[in-house]
């Protein structure tokens, strides 16, 4: 690895090293304010650096990519992981948890998450999948007072480890069948050969599906979602529901941009896939009685729609796939933070009760709140009707019209679950309790998340610009 | 698009000046009155705009009045584009008109004020949207957007079964626009792929070369979201529980407004999109009118409920305007587009009326009321003019309205006709039949109910004006018409 590489991995550099240094800090200082503060700046600083020093090379030590593409996601993964230090704070100062340790698995997280979005090599694919799930591992336990938590870690590790097994036979497989592991080759020596060799490469690639199918909760390897989602406190919840998944959509979007006819052996499955994935998430979503659930559940059906974006393999298929992955993460996450941001000693208000009538106790932070729910069910003039616009209208261009169809009336049940929790904020307002009144950075995070869904959804054109720029 | 001179925007002002209100309105969340006087003006300086826009441009040959174009978003080919032709010029004032009504009728609205107007004021500028939007997709966003004021208008201010009815509405509503957003879609590629420009504009659409099988199932997609909206039966149950459970302000906004929104969708997109398909729907579409029109004043006749005896008679109403369509004839369809301002302000005014009853009586129930007339002569007299205007008497508003429907539709469908006349007779028969349970008989209760106030006079009076006005002359209001249903009619849009 030369100097140029390393140069050329300088906001990942700057993510981990800076996530080190904190932890180091942290072993004898233990204000969390400061190192709090310090992991967002060193999140922004890699953000930056992403954004501004251009990379002297494409790709680096032939394990991940230096482009455009890479740059994007590694920029939104640690805004990302600045926004949750920043929705994170109180909770890591009310429920005592080390402040060092915290700051930097959420760095090394979006160290991870942004390894994977620009992985070139099957290696540097499971590497830095494996970087950040470690991280999430401890994350969502972190609190260790809390049952749920215990158990929602645990479950997390099981689900995990199953996947990680699939997805080491799986490229063990296509090694074997290919002889390389560095992707475009890897897909692309399958074809050119025949007979028994594609049929291990094709069963490589099934058990690799079966493993990203468990980590961003594909149906029918969703089951562990809601009860994870449930249990991590919700700072850490949002980065799992988005970040954990968008970099794994990310990477997926990378591969298939280089992967010839030999997806088209697995177009049917992925069309089965998402198909049940949009209708399960939806429908199971429909019976929830708790938010955090919900939100799982629903995260379960866009990743379904995520799917359809991807299935399409063509230019406006990607970019709508990327634009998707964008908003999704802004409104979902934000969904988290308001959870985060009403917590107190008496907990996260969860469940459908917890919420009746709190539309009028905190009308800002539940008029976001209606806003994102609104945006994630796809109401025109929020981004998510231009995210789920533009994935349909490519779905269409592609001929894939069972799908959309499938995509719509999955929507049409979206939008009466989020509408039923919209109703709940604002009806009987006498009994409800107050929660904590927010901080500054919690607010700050709220006003950026709803600012970007209104702007991005009368304007989408400057993300669209962006991912036509950046796409490989 | 043209090279005329930049113009004063004044579509765009319409929209955003009612958003302009309803933030203003939020942002003084704190100050009751400030809110209701902020609404009023806001609703006042609209119609301001809407009736200097009638009084310049009232007499146009049928081309656009108005025409705003702008890029919005490139990558789609999505433009934001505003056209305001005679039919939609009728509709944007009706909108403004009716908007004052209801913010003074929420005037003593206590709970949320500021709430509760920016979502009246909100529904305004999507309404606007809605009937000046001249792109299929900004059509769509404000067709969707206008749903959510009216939503949480019923949710949480509504009656009893608020939340049912409000999930009720909207469902329902979204189910049909969203098959008309797989059209709109569909629609779009099809067009680029035959002319490699891809557009959303209504106006460039119309060339779009379509099979038979193309143009029948884009025109299904398209009806989905128009029909149920209008609503013709049998897609008609989500009205009656929203107009039921809505507070006053919102009934009168569904009935006077988000209804017409329906079927101004058929008269500007569906049919001249799509022809052919229209020309082999017409019949069913007249028969569908018949059976709604029927069915929902019998419905009416039975109910005790006054506020659901007018739901239904909306329905029937609804019925005859859409019959007049399916006629295709000239006299016919300015007859319906009359009748449809005309029954927005009569069954209006019925619905703030009954809103009067309520906040005196405390009750909708035919046979709790009675005797009003001894009580509340004034509030009793308003209910009998437009109660008569409302069943078609001569001389009042809805008349002229069925009149030329009427009388169109008999040249092309006699028996078409002679069924409607048979269904105008029955409106007859259920609106006697609620004058009678109101006005007349003894009172059930010796009670002194207060007569109108000045805040009510100022809602009523206007529209009883309008009421008579349009009954004895009503050319001035069809001569914006004229030219623009010649060339729908025709095939093309202005």
């Amino acid at each position: 690895m030369s100097l140029l590489d390393l140069l050329a991995m300088l906001p990942i550099l700057i993510l981990v090293f800076g996530g080190t240094a904190i932890l180091m800090a942290g072993a004898w200082f233990r204000q969390p304010v400061p190192l709090l503060a310090a992991g967002t700046v060193t999140a922004l600083l890699a953000a930056l650096a992403a954004g501004t020093v251009p990379p002297p090379v494409n790709e680096i030590a032939g394990l991940f990519s230096a482009g455009g593409y890479a740059r994007f996601y590694t920029i939104l993964w640690s805004l990302l992981a600045a926004a949750g230090l920043m929705v994170a704070s109180r909770y890591i100062i009310e429920k005592k948890i080390g402040p060092g340790e915290y700051v930097s698995l959420v760095l090394y997280a979006a160290a991870g998450m942004a390894l994977l979005s620009s992985a070139t090599h099957l290696l540097g694919l499971f590497l830095a999948l494996e970087t950040f799930t470690l991280a999430f591992y401890i994350l969502i336990a972190s609190n260790r007072r809390c049952a749920l938590a215990a158990e929602a870690g645990l479950k997390y590790l099981l689900m995990g480890a199953v996947a990680t097994g699939f997805m080491a036979f799986g490229i063990a497989l296509i090694y074997a069948a290919s002889g390389t592991l560095a992707l475009p080759d890897a897909v692309v020596r399958l074809t050119t050969e025949t007979g028994q060799l594609q049929a291990w490469g094709l069963l490589g690639w099934g058990m690799v599906l079966i493993a990203v199918g468990f980590k961003i909760s594909l149906a029918p390897f969703h089951l562990w979602t809601a009860d994870v989602y449930m249990g991590a406190p919700a700072p850490v919840g949002g980065l799992l529901a988005t970040g954990s998944k968008g970099a794994v959509v990310a990477a997926l979007v990378g591969v298939l941009a280089m992967a010839g006819p030999v997806w088209n052996d697995l177009v049917d499955l992925i069309w089965l896939l998402a198909a049940l994935t949009m209708l399960v998430g939806a429908f199971s979503a429909l019976s929830q009685k708790n938010l955090k659930r919900l939100l799982a559940y629903s995260s379960v059906t866009h990743m379904g729609t995520l799917l359809v974006g991807l299935l399409c393999q063509t230019s406006e298929g990607l970019a709508a796939t990327t634009f998707y992955v964008v908003v999704y993460v802004i409104a979902s996450f934000g969904a988290f933070a308001i959870i985060a941001s009403l917590a107190d000693e008496r907990g996260e208000p969860m469940e459908f009760d917890q919420w009746r009538g709190l539309g009028y106790r905190h009308p800002v932070r539940c008029g976001v709140l209606a806003l994102i729910l609104l945006s994630l069910a796809g109401l025109p003039a929020t981004a998510g009707f231009m995210a789920k616009f533009a994935i349909f209208d490519a779905a269409l261009k592609s001929g894939y019209v069972g799908l959309v169809v499938i995509g719509i009336f999955a929507s049409v049940i979206s939008f009466a679950f989020y509408l039923r929790v919209t109703m709940l904020l604002f009806q009987s307002e006498e009994s409800a309790p107050r929660w904590h009144k927010g901080t500054a950075p919690e607010h700050a995070v709220l006003a950026v998340c709803a600012s970007a869904i209104l702007l991005l959804g009368l304007f989408p054109g400057i993300l669209f610009n962006l991912i036509a720029q950046v796409l490989p | 698009m043209t090279a005329s001179l930049p113009q004063f925007p004044w579509l765009t002002l319409l929209i955003f000046l009612p958003l302009a209100g309803a933030l203003l309105c939020l942002l003084h969340s704190k100050r009751p009155t400030d809110c209701r006087w902020l609404a009023l003006v806001t609703s006042l300086a609209v119609f301001v705009v809407t009736v200097f826009l009638f009084i310049a441009h009232g007499q146009g040959d049928g081309r656009w009045l108005l025409y705003e174009d702008a890029v919005w978003i490139e990558r789609y080919g999505i433009r934001y584009v505003l056209a305001l032709d005679g039919i939609a010029l009728l509709m944007v004032m009706l909108t403004a008109f009716m908007q004052m009504a209801a913010v003074l009728l929420a005037w003593r609205v206590e709970r949320h004020v500021a709430s509760f107007f920016a979502l009246l004021l909100l529904l305004e500028a999507g309404l606007m949207g809605i009937f000046l939007a001249y792109d299929l997709v900004l059509f769509y966003l404000f067709w969707e957007v206008a749903l959510i004021p009216m939503f949480f208008l019923i949710s949480v201010w509504g009656g009893v079964n608020r939340r049912q009815a409000a999930l009720k509405f909207f469902l329902y509503t979204l189910v049909g626009s969203f098959f008309m957003l797989i059209a709109i879609i569909a629609l779009y590629q099809i067009h680029g792929a035959q002319s490699g420009v891809y557009t959303f504009v209504i106006g460039d659409l119309l060339q779009t070369q379509l099979t038979a099988a193309q143009e029948g199932w884009l025109f299904a997609g398209f009806m989905a979201a128009f029909i149920v909206k209008s609503p013709l039966v049998p897609f008609h149950t989500w009205l009656t529980d929203a107009l039921t459970e809505s507070p006053a302000a919102g009934s009168l906004d569904l009935t006077g407004l988000l209804l017409k929104t329906g079927i101004y969708g058929l008269i500007r997109i569906a049919f001249p999109l799509f022809p052919n398909a229209t020309a082999n729907f017409l019949p069913v579409l007249g028969i569908l009118a018949l059976v709604g029109l029927f069915h929902a004043a019998w419905s009416a006749y039975h109910q005790d409920d006054i506020k659901r005896l007018l739901a239904y008679s909306s329905i029937s109403h609804l019925g005859l305007v859409v019959l007049g369509l399916a006629a295709w004839q000239f006299t016919a369809w300015e007859g319906s587009i009359l009748l449809m301002v005309t029954h927005g302000i009569t069954t209006g005014a019925l619905f703030v009326l009954v809103a009067l009853i309520r906040e005196r009586t405390g009750t909708h129930s035919m046979q709790e009321l009675g005797g009003l007339w001894g009580q509340t002569p004034c509030l009793a007299f308003m209910l009998l003019l437009f109660s008569l205007a409302s069943l078609g008497l001569p001389g009042l508003a809805n008349f002229a309205g069925e009149i030329l429907v009427l009388l169109g539709t008999f040249q092309q469908h006699p028996v078409w006709a002679v069924i409607a006349l048979i269904g105008v007779v029955f409106a007859a028969a259920y609106m006697l039949r609620m004058i009678q349970g109101v006005i007349w008989g003894p009172a059930q209760k010796e009670r002194t109910l207060p007569d109108l106030t000045t805040r009510e006079w100022l809602i009523l009076l206007p529209m009883a004006i309008l009421v008579v006005w349009i009954g004895i002359y009503p050319e001035p209001f069809l001569a914006p018409l004229h030219g623009t249903v010649e060339i729908l009619l025709a095939g093309g849009l202005p």
